[in-house]
């Protein structure tokens, strides 16, 4: 390897009770890009997000982060390292406000001592307003993040991310459960931070893929099928058969 | 709940400070004894005890209410800070026991020439007074670090907590230990030179338990207005979310293992010279689950729920298990059950829970009354 | 220790039953030893321990029973009119009064008309013995017991002669081991010799003495043995044989303790299993953390208490101040059918434990669902008041529930004693995991069990009665806790507060084995009840042992935080 990649995974796999859901993965990932990861259900998806951020440990194969191994980290300690993940299903802590949220999010200090003796600057307050403005969520600081309508639970979490100022962003299907005007907003919200941040997003709505206009990349049983632009990869054989099923397999 | 100190919080709880820790014990002290405003010698120890047992529920609440670890086990720590000032009381009783030694009586009786090292620097009242709350804190924080470490959560850790207090229980039960097998320690005379027996003493007594109590609700309410109480609120909503947050859970759960361990250890170390004695029995599984039913009748995740839980269970207990001792247990039990069944945030809970059945009656309704012919369902609240 | 003596006493009542049965059809060298024993007692003081001692040499399985009831003080002396005077024994009688027997010819006593003579035992005075007598005639029964028709009382007795190492009593050992039929014995007469041998001053016969010992790997020689080991008088050559002997019976010692720790750790993991099991399911599958599991166990042992009382006499029970009769069948306790109850009993404590778990189910957990914590400590309320109830009904006090015959004692495998109760205990738990995984695997019951535990919402889509299965799946658990309760009865106590004794035990069990697993929990308790025995024998200190297995379980979880088979799961917070 001549190239120094941000992340790089290589023959990764990790089965769950003989199911193979990551098979001998190869995947890597420049700085500064915005790759979007499509796939049937089942491909792998999430698991794969799963063992770049720590909450399972792959069988073989190894995943590095600007050349730090991975696979031996903690989830907190990987996501200390700049690594940043918005799941699947809107996880944000709903007991607690929306400013709340953010302020959980927000980068600095991650210890126990700090937690109990920092108060909120006032240029930390400023920051938080900031991301909830950048989400229109700056007018509900005060809710409870439970009482938010799904789409809006969607961008608390994008917020988090954001607060996070982490270098690398894993982003499972935002826009699911959107109406179509939210998850063009968070396209454009995605797009303007790229570059600026590097950026995997999970999508299988493709009108919202074909927005974010970038590097697409197949996964299929585990495995990468193949990548390119989205209009190559649609047009790839495999692809329509793994996803149309036209061809029997073998 | 809120989020900031208001004034009004502050005032109100200054007010409750002041009766607890200078009007109950000045009515005992200063009024005639038949006087309708007196609180009896009787009732000043009573009280210094809920006092006591009411710490120990606070510091539950932080543990499950706060960061939803449900400790099975928080008598342990009660018991240990009990034993550690204990053996200072064991050591104060000098020559005045039945065997006329130096020695604890139940040494003599077990043929020690010699009193034990470790027992030596229990003399020391600063030395032992620190134990009360190093005990606890280093067993819980050994246990907490294997515990939080290996990610045991929810109920496993529950059931583990529930085994290690069941183990020092028999540990406790033996004579190796030489902590007075399970007679465990009594016959206390003196405390720092004040002769326990006497109702100035235990006044004084009762005043260190309010002052402790207060101490203590105002630490945690400090601590749950911080960062790190919003931390804790957190691990207890969404654990794994924590994590892709970057924080260590497993530190922050440590930290508040170790601080409510030390809490109960000071609540154990007060309470002792007020019952005078402490044995084995107080680790019994039993007794912890006991203590969380007071601090979920009360109401978890208000430190006010708590303190009112633990009083009024045991105010109820002292009379029941005199007026009709054979159906307290049942009626214990069956209480406990309700409690967990309708009312899961107690009893501090009991009038937000009205209000919002009865404002989600009147919506069903005015729904109702909209479209006469859909019938509306009942959105069930779902508890966290 | 108790358990062997109680085992030798039954045979030998067996015996004495059996030669009085022979009283009336008494042979000739019958006749010869009662004519003798008639002698001896009526002797003189003087010459009855001589008399006694001769009569070794004409053994009769008769001796036994009369020098028992001379011992004992039962042996009388019947004056008759014409002056002569005959000892007999009193026998009981059909009726209320006693029958009187001669010793001298087993005949009934009769007086000179005829007639039977009743006796009033409350006024006459037993035939003394003293000091001397009565070991004289220990002796004397010692030998006799050589020809006792019970193998196990022959060998007791040719271990006895043995370890006193008497030359005299080598040509009786040398006689038996011409007559003796039984391998066993025959073996035990052949290291009594050697015993014996040891003491001789012949260096090649106590060589030949240790060979012997050695083959047999001897336990009760062993100390004889090493103090010849050690005895610098002796010569190098017999030294060097009594360390190889030594050596060999330690070796042998080694692995009895070894087997013997391993198979009481067996059981101890079987009781283990058998408690958890229902845990196993209603835990390890539901989640539901039952803490009134040890409570409704409990039922399974009233039931069983209530079945027993039921075959005998009945019982009265006042709960709540009201007093309920329960009338019996009067069986006599030691018929079979009374015997035979705890068979009976076991469906009824599976049935009553299930209906209790029913409304337990029904009416406190299925609330709780998603709410782990909040099961916990409702069913702890629960359990609070199932104790209270226990109180309330049965009393504060243990139930009295009686094994049957046929769990006392035991039996031994190459000097492993295997207590019947414990193999019990084994074979109890084999049959309910067999059955339990039996019906989880090949019934259509099963079949919706594990399809509801593995993914409710899904099997609720199939159209599964998810709420119906659940409540079954809890019975089924809860009825299973019954068996165990019925089981713990023929081993242990049954009492209010029994379940809280078992209840971290069995939680322990659970969470070491994984959750949804059987094999998992079959493994976890056997695996906690082997360490449990194995740190109790080594540290001679129940306590500290038990402390030790939950230290060692808290980091075996830091190996294997999910318990040895855990089922991963992928749902987001697990």
């Amino acid at each position: 390897m001549s190239k120094q990649f941000l992340l790089a995974a290589e023959g990764v796999t990790k089965s769950f009770d003989g199911f193979k859901a990551i098979n001998d993965l190869n995947f890597y990932l420049d700085k500064g890009e915005l790759r979007t990861i499509i796939g049937p259900n089942g491909a792998g998806k999430s698991t794969f997000l799963d063992l770049i951020t720590g909450r399972t440990r792959p069988d073989t194969g190894t995943i590095e982060y600007k050349g730090t191994p991975l696979t031996k980290l903690r989830e907190y300690e990987i996501y200390r390292l700049g690594i940043g993940r918005k799941f699947q299903t809107p996880s944000v802590y709903s007991d607690h406000t929306v400013f709340e949220n953010i302020l959980l999010g927000l980068e600095g200090s991650r210890s126990v001592w700090p937690s109990i003796f920092s108060r909120v600057k006032p240029e930390q307050r400023e920051r938080i307003y900031e991301v909830l403005k950048t989400i229109g969520l700056a007018d509900k600081a005060e809710l409870k993040a439970g009482t938010l309508a799904h789409g809006q639970k969607q961008w608390l979490e994008i917020g988090m991310l954001l607060a996070q100022n982490a270098e690398l962003l894993l982003v499972d299907e935002p826009a699911a459960g959107m109406t179509d005007e939210e998850t063009a907003k968070t396209g454009e919200l995605l797009l303007s931070l790229a570059g600026k941040h590097t950026i995997i997003v999970i999508e299988h709505d493709m009108v919202f893929v074909r927005q974010l206009g970038s590097k697409v990349t197949v996964l299929h049983q585990g495995h990468v099928l193949c990548d390119g632009s989205l209009d190559q990869v649609q047009a790839d054989e495999r692809v329509i058969e793994v996803y149309l099923g036209r061809k029997k397999k073998h | 709940m809120k989020q900031e100190v208001s004034k009004k919080e502050v005032l109100i709880g200054a007010i409750v400070a002041v009766f607890l820790i200078a009007v109950i014990p000045g009515l005992n002290a200063f009024t005639p004894a038949g006087s309708s405003l007196h609180v009896s010698d009787f009732n000043i120890n009573l009280w210094g005890q809920y006092l006591c047992l009411a710490i120990v529920a606070v510091s539950i609440d932080m543990l499950w209410g706060y960061t939803g670890l449900l400790s099975l086990g928080q008598m342990l720590f009660f018991s240990l800070g009990g034993y550690a000032l204990g053996m200072h009381l064991m050591l104060m009783i000098g020559k005045l026991g039945q065997y006329k030694s130096d020695l604890p009586d139940f040494m003599v009786f077990l043929g020690y020439t010699k009193l034990p090292a470790h027992w030596e620097p229990f003399a020391h009242f600063g030395f032992a007074a620190f134990a009360v709350l190093w005990v606890p804190g280093v067993v819980a924080f050994i246990f907490g670090y294997l515990a939080f470490r290996s990610r045991i959560r929810g109920v496993y850790f529950s059931i583990l907590t529930q085994a290690l207090t069941y183990a020092a229980c028999l540990l406790f039960f033996r004579n190796e230990l030489t902590l007075g097998g399970n007679n465990g320690f009594t016959d206390f005379k003196t405390l720092l030179g004040f002769d326990l027996g006497t109702p100035g003493t235990q006044r004084g007594l009762y005043i260190a338990s309010a002052v402790a109590l207060v101490l203590v609700y105002a630490l945690c309410r400090w601590l749950t207005l911080t960062k790190f109480g919003k931390v804790q609120r957190a691990i207890r909503d969404s654990e794994n979310r924590v994590l892709f947050s970057g924080y260590a859970a497993a530190n922050f759960k440590l930290f508040v293992f170790v601080l409510a361990g030390m809490i109960a250890g000071l609540a154990g170390a007060l309470y002792v010279p007020q019952v005078g004695i402490i044995n084995p029995s107080q680790m019994e599984p039993a007794k912890s689950l006991e203590a969380i039913v007071w601090v979920a009748v009360g109401g978890r995740a208000s430190l006010i729920g708590p303190i009112i839980g633990a009083i009024g269970v045991n105010g109820l207990k002292s009379w029941a298990s005199q007026a009709f001792p054979a159906y307290w247990p049942i009626f214990l039990g069956a209480m406990f059950v309700v409690v967990v069944l309708f009312m899961p945030r107690g009893v501090v809970g009991l009038p937000a829970q009205i209000q919002e059945a009865w404002r989600r009656h009147k919506r069903a309704k005015e729904a109702t009354a909209e479209a006469a012919a859909a019938a509306t369902q009942v959105p069930k609240d779902s508890q966290s | 220790m108790m358990r062997p003596y109680a085992q030798r006493s039954l045979l030998f009542l067996a015996a004495v039953a059996m030669t009085f049965a022979s009283l009336v059809y008494a042979d000739e060298s019958e006749t010869a030893a009662r004519q003798s024993a008639a002698r001896a007692i009526l002797a003189p003081e003087s010459e009855q321990a001589t008399i006694v001692q001769d009569m070794a040499a004409n053994p009769s399985p008769v001796l036994g029973p009369i020098f028992e009831a001379w011992q004992r003080s039962q042996v009388y002396i019947y004056e008759a009119p014409d002056g002569a005077r005959i000892p007999f024994i009193l026998m009981p009688a059909d009726g209320s009064a006693s029958k009187a027997v001669r010793i001298d010819n087993g005949e009934p006593l009769v007086g000179p008309d005829g007639a039977p003579i009743v006796v009033d035992e409350t006024v006459m005075k037993p035939a003394e013995t003293f000091a001397k007598l009565r070991r004289a005639m220990r002796s004397t029964m010692d030998l006799l017991a050589l020809a006792d028709p019970a193998p196990a009382i022959r060998q007791s007795a040719i271990l006895k002669l043995g370890m006193k190492q008497s030359p005299e009593a080598l040509p009786i050992l040398n006689a038996r081991l011409a007559k003796e039929q039984d391998k066993a014995v025959k073996n035990g007469i052949l290291d009594a010799i050697a015993l014996i041998n040891l003491a001789s001053p012949d260096p090649q016969l106590q060589i030949d003495a240790l060979n012997q010992l050695k083959k047999s790997n001897s336990i009760p020689s062993r100390e004889l043995v090493a103090k010849m080991a050690a005895d610098e008088t002796l010569s190098p050559k017999v030294r060097a044989a009594a360390s190889s002997t030594l050596k060999a019976i330690d070796n042998h010692l080694f692995w009895v303790d070894f087997f013997g720790t391993m198979f009481r750790g067996v059981s101890l993991g079987s009781v283990l299993l058998v408690v958890a099991l229902g845990l196993a399911i209603t835990f390890g599958l539901m989640g539901v953390i039952n803490m009134a599991h040890g409570e409704i166990m409990v039922v399974g042992g009233y039931a069983t208490y209530l079945v027993q009382c039921v075959f005998g006499s009945g019982v009265a029970l006042a709960p709540f101040g009201i007093s309920v009769n329960l009338p019996g069948f009067g069986f006599d306790p030691n018929s079979g059918i009374y015997q035979s109850y705890f068979l009976f009993a076991l469906p009824v404590a599976f049935l009553s434990a299930a209906a209790v778990g029913i409304l337990l189910e029904r009416g406190v957990i299925q609330f709780l669902y998603r709410r782990p914590l909040e099961s916990l400590l409702a069913t702890w309320g629960v359990s609070l008041v199932m104790q209270q109830l226990f109180r309330l009904i049965f009393g504060p006090a243990n139930a009295p529930v009686y094994s049957p015959a046929w769990l006392l004692g035991s039996f031994s495998v190459g000097d492993v004693i295997m207590n019947y109760n414990r193999v019990f205990v084994i074979i109890f738990a084999v049959a309910i995991v067999v059955g339990t995984s039996l019906l989880l695997a090949k019934t259509p019951v099963g079949l919706l069990i594990r399809a509801v535990m593995q993914d409710r919402t899904t099997a609720a889509c199939m159209g599964v009665r998810t709420r119906k299965v659940n409540t079954l799946t809890f019975a089924f658990g809860s009825g299973l806790a019954g068996l165990a309760g019925a089981f713990l009865s023929q081993i242990g106590n049954i009492g209010p507060s029994t379940g809280q004794t078992y209840i971290v035990d069995s939680f322990m069990v659970v969470v070491v084995g994984g959750i949804g697993n059987l094999i998992g929990t079959v493994i976890s308790a056997l695996g906690i009840g082997t360490v449990d025995q194995i740190l109790q024998t080594s540290l001679r200190n129940p306590v500290i042992g038990k402390v030790l297995v939950l230290v060692g379980i808290i980091l075996f979880l830091q190996w294997k935080p999910s318990g040895l088979f855990a089922t991963k799961g992928r749902g987001l917070e697990n």
